[in-house]
């Protein structure tokens, strides 16, 4: 997903829009300096389409979206000029219950086709080999989740033919074919609607469908995720969620709650190994059913929000009713355990419109909860499970349903069994509908082939049903500007109510209801999923279980309202770089605007609960002394505090970081420090032969020392740190490097400078050890790595060891990514033989330096110099998850630096 | 049922009657009451069933003791109307000591056994009104000690209910325990009793009668209980139900033995239909909910059976009152889920067993036992709906009325 694809992809595609007879109406410049051509919205959208991490699933109310590409569509243009055909869907999976559809597809990300010589070296030279692992391919692409309500099938079929989703184009090559629709095409579905609305597709989409045994599917859907996906597990109590992390190899077995319109309990013991052990007809159906007939509410979700603000106790008769106000102590209940739900109902002289109908709501849900709660820990009982899983769209992640729930686990088991819900609680069967396409391979891919991004809606639309999604930037634009209106009204809190109580046979009251309770934050936030196979586990990592890249605790409430008000504060000006790194146009700003609130909105939700994208470490002190500007904040939407931390699963600091780069990127900005990297690259560069040169006249101990310092030195040439913005008005480069570099003179807090050293340089009787590869994680742009890293790669160059500049593979901030580092060395080669000889050994110089280099290409013979990408687009690296090049080039190496990235 | 009038009638009729021996059960939707009278005094409510008052006589027992001949009446008010008991009671002679002569009794020296949670909350009420205090009994000792009785002192007390077929079941007294309570009033209360006076309370719910009465009145515009199940009868369940049938476009979902006609998700269909409360028959609704709570009741007991091992399920409580279909869907339940390994057991006196439980406390102070002749005589189909009736009496020579006749041993 380089920015190198970009360009290729968007030429290609003006390419087939100009045979589609559009004007071309814009020029929009483009990543490497080369321009890209922009055609109106559409291309823009297609553009857009290509690069972000936005999806339609988060997508937004029905309302506020305009179903545009369908209308279109409708009156006959060509289908590939549609923006949503850009993403070439591959593959496509339903789940039609009684109430709710649940969809998932997949969008493929676009073929890396640009094969560059770097690649191609670094494969031959790591031995990477295509699919090693499958005997097919497995594409890298993004899942997206959808749901729509079964009543309002024709919203499905519209949104399924508007993406062409049913079209099943696995292969690329076809992409542009104008066949819409394969008469043979298949769609697998699960669900009972898929025997019940067979002909219905047939009929207007003209597709079959494929029905999947909805046990099966569930089960498939709830091990990939408990598999897959990092904190996809929590509990709830007392309004206190926490992520669960699952040992894959302790999994089973356990117990799937599936609570759809019914409920379904399954043990499930091993991959397609489970059996249907017991269910109940009282479910979400039975709540939502029950609910309409007697409060007149329009949609599960406005009873559930009417819950929140119910008293239980004016419609159940508690134990209190029956003893005068007492306890039942003697067995355990409390006077505000529920005795009978419902039963005040029956002596009272009101009507049911007497009763309010939020009353009647808690009530209801209250009772549903309990007894599938009950029900199920009793099944647990039964076979001995200790972990409950409760996955289905009943739950959707409201608190107090899961506070009930697993009060009722609790109560029963006393303690012993705990309940656990699901992040994609309501996906189970439509994932496992997906997965039983036998081609991608899906079910062998593990957590870290897998990332999963926040897209702008996410903050707004959490886990709610929404229809058609946005057609393209433009309208995602206006709906940013439309939302920040109705903010407020939307993060309003709802207020605390009494402790409500609870159901007979004795439950105590969950205790907490109120205080994280908001009209829209107990939804549960399910971002898009990408898939990227060419992802893997460092391999260096002693543990990977145990490695967690983030290092400051942002569940310290504390720590996150220090870095909320660190990224606040830095929002306008990094709005600014932005905007300015696209030529300052309005187009521009008004991206920019609409990036800032977005990110405001991501925080805003955080704040509200810290969990709101997971659990929430940070990245490395360096990086906290980094980030320490100040200015004043302009968004109000910032000022909410407190909402939802958890809404988004756990999250880091890191990962804090990556949504921001994420929301830059979604809203086209595709880096917006690359001006800024330009000039300070070239600044460096100036310097360093001046600076080589003084190393060279050194002896070898204090050269090496010296160029220690000097990587420790040059880091704090980072653009996350106001501090380094202003010295960068004051003085030269190479003034301010030898500066710091003499501050940056040993006792360091972590040394083993002199072990490296004895190695490098022997002692004596010892010979020098010179290592075979190095790995050298570089960081930012300009001296950092110009002055800092290049220095030492050379150094280790000389000595015999192969290096291995290890950078990010998309831009964040200042840092280097592993497409520039090419042309950086390139130049830095000009004037040095050792990094000519190693980058060309490397393969990096064909493309930079053909004419000055040509007539010497014979004699290098040199240790490779070579560049890979770490798969990573964030300040912070995630050793869990990089790309397969560096993971390949950490299987033979024996030292690695690594500066910042943490 | 409890119907003011019918306990007014019966009150002119018993205007004589001494009542020795009240016992009284108040829980959250009824107050029951088991009393004691004498054949030999002016007990003669219903005398003409009466029709061997010769062989009831008073005596004495062996160690001098007055032993007591006479008949256990049951009694049933809506605890909402507390005031009916009252003056039921007040138009009573309380003649709670054996020996008393019939006039009113100094009023600090009398006690009435009395449990379920009224016991508490009405409490001051009786003092004040009846110038009696109430002795509270255990809830869960009095369900016990009345079920063990029954089972083991009255013939054919258990049956069992599935497809319409009533079956006596009979329990032999040495191989009674374990077994399953589940009490079903207003809320479920789930006993595992393991002899007379031990038993632990294993679970409960709180979908129970009080829930099937309370949502069927919002739902329903239903005066009182029993309409409602009247109106079940006459319902059809699938038009507010969303069956298997529903979501599979009318096939089964063989694979985990689920039929098409499975109930799926109960009051499922009400969501997707744009049809208000209004639309739907009170009939239908009234079937869906009574066959929601029961089988969750059936279920919830099943489960608590199997955890501890238990191949009898004993059914009571008010909310079954002999209601075939009912009986039939907890059957059908328990039946279901257990694989037709366990099955479901009612009573015959199903509502009275905290009554009775808190009657044959006074053993501890003034009653030396309870003992029920007889016990050979056979009860016809038609005794359960006798359990209906707000004043039943049981006497042990009536084959029609199935009754129970008893001897007291008084202080």
């Amino acid at each position: 997903m380089g920015n190198w694809e970009l360009s290729d992809q968007v030429n290609f595609r003006s390419k087939q829009l100009l045979q589609g007879g559009k004007n071309i109406v814009g020029l929009m410049a483009g990543l490497n300096g080369d321009p890209i051509l922009g055609i109106d919205d559409k291309i823009e959208d297609l553009h857009y389409k290509n690069n972000n991490n936005s999806n339609e699933v988060q997508g937004l109310n029905l309302t506020l979206a305009r179903p545009k590409s369908k209308a279109i569509l409708r009156k006959g243009i060509l289908p590939f000029l549609l923006p949503n055909q850009s993403d070439d869907i591959s593959h496509l999976a339903l789940d039609i219950g009684g109430s709710l559809i649940k969809l998932i597809y997949f969008s493929r990300h676009e073929d890396q086709s640009v094969e560059d010589k770097r690649k191609k070296t670094v494969k031959e030279r790591l031995g990477i080999s295509n699919g090693n692992r499958r005997s097919y391919p497995v594409l890298g692409g993004r899942l997206h989740f959808v749901k729509f309500e079964t009543s309002k099938l024709n919203e499905c079929l519209d949104f399924i033919s508007s993406k062409q989703l049913h079209c099943g184009r696995f292969d690329s090559h076809h992409w542009n074919s104008e066949t819409p629709a394969n008469e043979n095409a298949v769609i697998k579905a699960t669900g009972g609607g898929a025997y019940k609305f067979a002909d219905l597709f047939k009929e207007r989409l003209g597709v079959s469908i494929e029905k999947e045994d909805e046990m099966d599917c569930l089960v498939a859907g709830a091990n990939f995720l408990l598999k897959a996906i990092r904190h996809e597990a929590f509990t709830h109590m007392e309004g206190h969620k926490e992520f669960v992390q699952i040992d894959h190899n302790d999994l089973y077995p356990y117990l799937l709650v599936n609570i759809g319109s019914g409920v379904s309990i399954i043990k499930v013991d091993g991959d397609g190994k489970f059996q249907r052990v017991s269910g109940t007809n009282v479910g979400g159906g039975t709540y939502w059913g029950l609910g309409r007939l007697l409060t007149k509410c329009n949609s599960f979700d406005e009873l559930l929000e009417l819950s929140q603000r119910g008293d239980n106790g004016t419609i159940d008769m508690l134990v209190g009713d029956i003893y005068g106000g007492m306890d039942y102590s003697k067995i355990g209940l409390s006077a505000s355990t529920i005795a009978s739900s419902f039963g005040k109902a029956i002596s009272d002289k009101k009507e049911l419109e007497d009763y309010r109908p939020e009353d009647i709501s808690l009530s209801l849900l209250r009772m549903i909860s309990y007894n599938i709660g009950q029900i199920s820990y009793l099944n647990a009982l039964r076979f001995g499970l200790k972990r409950i899983f409760f996955g289905g769209f009943f739950i959707r992640g409201h608190a107090y349903t899961m506070d009930t729930i697993s009060f009722a686990v609790q109560f029963w088991s006393q303690g012993e069994a705990q309940a656990m819900f699901l992040r994609h609680e309501g996906y189970l069967g439509a994932l496992g509908a997906f997965m039983s396409y036998q081609k991608h391979g899906l079910d062998d891919l593990m957590v870290h082939h897998l990332v999963e991004r926040f897209p702008m809606g996410a903050p707004y639309t959490g886990g709610r049903i929404h229809g058609p999604p946005l057609g393209d930037l433009n309208e995602k634009i206006s709906w940013m500007e439309k939302f920040v209106q109705k903010g407020t009204e939307i993060t309003a809190p709802v207020p605390m109510a009494p402790p409500g109580t609870t159901g007979l046979g004795g439950f105590e009251v969950p205790s907490s209801r109120g205080a994280t309770l908001r009209s829209d934050a107990s939804a549960l936030n399910v971002g898009v999923l990408h898939l990227v196979p060419t992802l893997e586990v460092f391999p260096l990592l002693t543990n990977p279980k145990m490695y967690e890249p983030n290092t400051i605790d942002l569940s310290d409430h504390k720590e996150l309202e220090y870095w909320f008000t660190i990224l606040s504060e830095h929002l306008p000006d990094l709005v600014d770089k932005a905007v300015a790194s696209e030529g300052g146009i309005d187009d521009a700003k008004r991206r920019g605007d609409a990036f800032a609130r977005a990110f405001s909105a991501h925080l805003a939700r955080l704040m509200e609960e810290p969990a709101a994208y997971g659990n929430l470490g940070s990245a490395n002190l360096s990086l906290y002394k980094k980030l320490t500007f100040r200015c004043l904040c302009t968004y109000n939407l910032l000022n909410r505090l407190m909402e939802e931390p958890a809404a988004y699963g756990k999250l880091g600091l890191a990962n804090l970081l990556e949504l921001r780069e994420e929301c830059l990127r979604e809203f086209q900005f595709h880096d917006a420090y690359r001006s800024i990297k330009q000039r300070e690259n070239e600044a460096s560069l100036a310097v360093l032969p001046d600076l080589l040169l003084e190393l060279d006249h050194m002896d070898e101990e204090t050269r090496l020392l010296t160029l220690i310092e000097g990587v420790l030195a040059a880091n704090i040439f980072d653009w996350g740190s106001r501090a380094c913005v202003d010295l960068y008005h004051k003085g030269t480069i190479i003034e301010i490097y030898r500066m710091s570099r003499n501050k940056m003179q040993r006792p360091w807090r972590a040394n083993d400078f002199d072990i490296f050293k004895e190695r490098m340089l022997g002692s004596e009787g010892k010979k020098p050890k010179p290592h075979k590869r190095a790995l050298l994680f570089v960081d930012n742009s300009g001296a950092d790595v110009v002055l800092g890293m290049l220095p030492l790669a050379r150094e280790l160059l000389r000595r015999g060891t192969e290096v291995v500049l290890v950078a990010n593979s998309l831009p964040a901030l200042n840092d280097v990514t592993a497409m520039e580092l090419p042309d950086i060395v390139a130049e830095a080669a000009k004037h040095c033989d050792i990094l000519r000889r190693a980058a060309e050994a490397g393969g990096l110089l064909v493309d930079a330096m053909t004419n000055t280099l040509d007539g010497l290409k014979g004699n290098s013979s040199s240790v490779p110099l070579m560049v890979v990408e770490n798969g990573c687009g964030s300040p912070c690296i995630d050793l869990r998850q990089v790309s397969s090049e560096l993971a390949a080039a950490a299987k033979n190496a024996d030292l690695v630096i690594l500066e910042g990235m943490g | 049922m409890d119907r003011l009038a019918d306990v007014s009638n019966l009150r002119s009729s018993q205007s004589q009657t001494q009542i020795s021996h009240l016992a009284l059960d108040i829980g959250g939707s009824l107050i029951k009451l088991v009393y004691f009278c004498r054949y030999d005094d002016s007990c003669r409510d219903d005398g003409d069933e009466l029709r061997s008052q010769n062989d009831s006589l008073c005596s004495k027992s062996d160690n001098s003791q007055p032993v007591l001949e006479g008949r256990l009446h049951f009694a049933k008010f809506e605890t909402s109307k507390i005031n009916d008991c009252l003056d039921f009671l007040h138009s009573m002679k309380l003649c709670l000591d054996g020996s008393h002569d019939g006039t009113a009794p100094p009023s600090n020296k009398i006690f009435i056994k009395a449990t379920g949670g009224g016991a508490y909350k009405f409490a001051d009420l009786f003092k004040e009104k009846l110038g009696v205090s109430l002795d509270k009994e255990d809830e869960m000792e009095c369900l016990v000690t009345g079920a063990n009785f029954l089972l083991k002192a009255v013939h054919q007390e258990a049956f069992t209910y599935l497809d319409g077929q009533k079956e006596f079941v009979q329990i032999d007294p040495n191989d009674l325990y374990p077994y399953l309570l589940v009490n079903i009033g207003s809320g479920v209360s789930m006993i595992k009793v393991d002899g007379d006076g031990k038993f632990e309370r294993v679970s409960g719910t709180s979908l129970g009668g009080g829930t099937f009465w309370g949502l069927g009145r919002l739902l329903t515009k239903c005066k009182n209980f029993d309409e409602l199940l009247e109106l079940s009868h006459r319902g059809n369940n699938r038009i507010v139900d969303m069956l298997v049938g529903d979501i599979y476009g009318g096939t089964d979902y063989a694979k985990i033995g689920l039929s098409s006609t499975t109930i799926a998700s109960s009051f499922g269909k009400a969501i997707s239909d744009s049809k208000e409360l209004e639309d739907y028959e009170p009939e239908d609704v009234s079937r869906s909910l009574l066959r929601m709570i029961s089988n969750n009741i059936g279920q919830i007991s099943y489960l608590n059976a199997l955890r501890f091992g238990l191949k009898r399920i004993f059914f009571a409580g008010f909310f079954i009152r002999g209601h075939a279909y009912t009986m039939d869907t907890i059957s059908v339940a328990v039946n279901f889920w257990s694989k037709g390994e366990a099955k479901a057991m009612f009573l015959r006196h199903e509502g009275f067993l905290g009554a009775l439980g808190a009657f044959m406390s006074y053993e501890k102070q003034c009653l030396d036992g309870l003992t029920v002749h007889k016990m050979q005589q056979k009860f016809p189909i038609s005794a359960s709906s006798a359990g209906d009736n707000i004043y039943c009496s049981l006497n042990s020579n009536s084959d029609e009325n199935g009754s129970i006749e008893c001897t007291v041993y008084g202080t």
